[in-house]
């Protein structure tokens, strides 16, 4: 799977696993932050963040030092998919 | 205490007022869902997307009464499941990830004391918030919850009070495998008619705003009693204690509001019900919004709409002959024949 299509596959589990209503694929962009910004996630969305990293792609998230490195934007957590992922 | 302002979501248009327009809904389906308003109007978007059924439509038959009305010391809720469907999708996830993470939406939105928590953090309302959650008689629960509040605190003078109920896919499968559904598909016109076994399932949510001072008031709620596994001769008992305490003869219930579901092993209640007030008129309710829990909720809104005269025989849903100038009405509901609830509401000053 290329980078790109890891970006539209995340996209899709993004707004799924969140709810996002009235967003498309397209409205995300890819170094938009994503808490604070205009998605307006806020802490559940960093919980449902991880449960989605561990079913999605096998990567647990045990340290929340880490979080806040890995849940910035598309980008950093494609980029932290690609390293880690398990499955 | 007193009814300053009401609001209900249900099978019927009640939330944009079509109903007490003369507007009638008709279903022909295994369910009577409600008519669901346009929720984007009432709940921004972001926190729209986290919320289940009947979170949604507890607040778009609350938030209008809130909006309407500032003053609020207190939010009292009753339902019977509250989010049932978030709450199996969070048990089912329990299972199908074994133990695992678990999303916390779902779980956050299964508690039955969502609503209310929601409707608290969506006003700012930091006053009195409670939940009961006693079956079928959650609603009656939450009134008497509302005036022992009212008896005991000098300085709260405005409670919202509401009832909640969801169709979901669980509790519709297994009352229908406990006998409580018909097996055919019925239409609402024929459903208390119907004599056969089962009703039909619906949902809703009532919510009204209560005080404690009859400034305002369309309605009153005199009192509200209930029982368990009764006789029918236990019933005429409670009935002459409870016009006793209230001070009131059972020749001044002007109509009775019977919760006829069209189950021909229960209905008889209804029927044995009517002996004690042979003279008094009577109208069913459930072929409006189908049966569940917490319908005392809506039964209240209807007789509050027929006592301000919004209502009267003449609309399509009832097509009958009932007095025009209602000043008490009596609503009974049993679910099961097992818990019976009454409510005795009045005529206000508005």
């Amino acid at each position: 799977m290329t980078t790109n299509e890891l970006t539209l596959e995340f996209k899709n589990h993004l707004i799924t696993y969140l709810n996002l209503l009235d967003i498309s694929i397209d409205d995300i962009k890819d170094d938009e932050p994503l808490f604070g910004g205009d998605l307006g996630l806020d802490s559940i969305d960093s919980v449902e963040l991880i449960v989605l990293l561990d079913r999605e792609y096998g990567i647990k998230i045990k340290n929340p030092a880490d979080g806040r490195q890995i849940l910035v934007d598309v980008n950093t957590i494609v980029a932290y998919i690609e390293e880690n992922r398990t499955k | 205490m007193y009814v300053i302002d009401q609001q209900a979501i249900s099978a019927q248009k009640t939330h944009d007022l079509s109903f007490e327009k003369g507007e009638y809904s008709t279903y022909l389906t295994s369910t009577f869902p409600i008519v669901e308003p346009t929720y984007s109007e009432f709940i921004p978007l972001n926190l729209l997307r986290r919320m289940g059924k009947a979170v949604k439509m507890g607040i778009a038959a609350a938030l209008p009464i809130i909006n309407r009305n500032q003053q609020l010391d207190g939010i009292i809720v009753g339902t019977a499941n509250g989010g049932l469907e978030n709450c199996i999708d969070f048990l089912n996830q329990i299972v199908a990830y074994d133990e695992g993470v678990l999303t916390p939406t779902n779980f956050v939105q299964s508690t039955p004391n969502a609503l209310a928590g929601q409707l608290a953090l969506m006003t700012k309302n930091t006053g009195y918030n409670s939940t009961h959650v006693n079956g079928s008689l959650s609603f009656e629960n939450a009134l008497i919850d509302a005036k022992l509040f009212f008896e005991a605190s000098t300085n709260i003078t405005s409670l919202l009070v509401g009832s909640v109920e969801e169709i979901s896919s669980y509790n519709y499968h297994i009352d229908l495998l406990a006998g409580r559904y018909k097996k055919e598909i019925i239409s609402n016109d024929q459903l208390i008619q119907s004599n056969t076994e089962g009703s039909v399932c619906g949902e809703g949510a009532s919510f009204f705003l209560l005080s404690n001072s009859p400034e305002h008031a369309i309605a009153e709620i005199v009192d509200t009693t209930q029982i368990i596994h009764p006789s029918t001769a236990d019933l005429t008992t409670l009935m002459n204690v409870f016009f006793e305490k209230n001070q009131l003869s059972m020749d001044a219930i002007d109509l009775l509001l019977l919760g006829k579901n069209g189950d021909n092993r229960l209905d008889y209640w209804y029927d044995d019900f009517q002996q004690i007030f042979p003279e008094t008129p009577a109208i069913n309710f459930k072929q409006l919004t189908g049966d569940y829990r917490t319908i005392s909720g809506f039964a209240t809104y209807l007789g509050v709409q027929i006592l301000t005269g919004k209502i009267n025989g003449a609309h399509p849903a009832f097509n009958t002959d009932f007095p025009t100038n209602c000043n008490n009405i009596l609503i009974y509901n049993h679910f099961d024949g097992i818990r019976h609830g009454f409510i005795l509401i009045k005529k206000g000053t508005r």
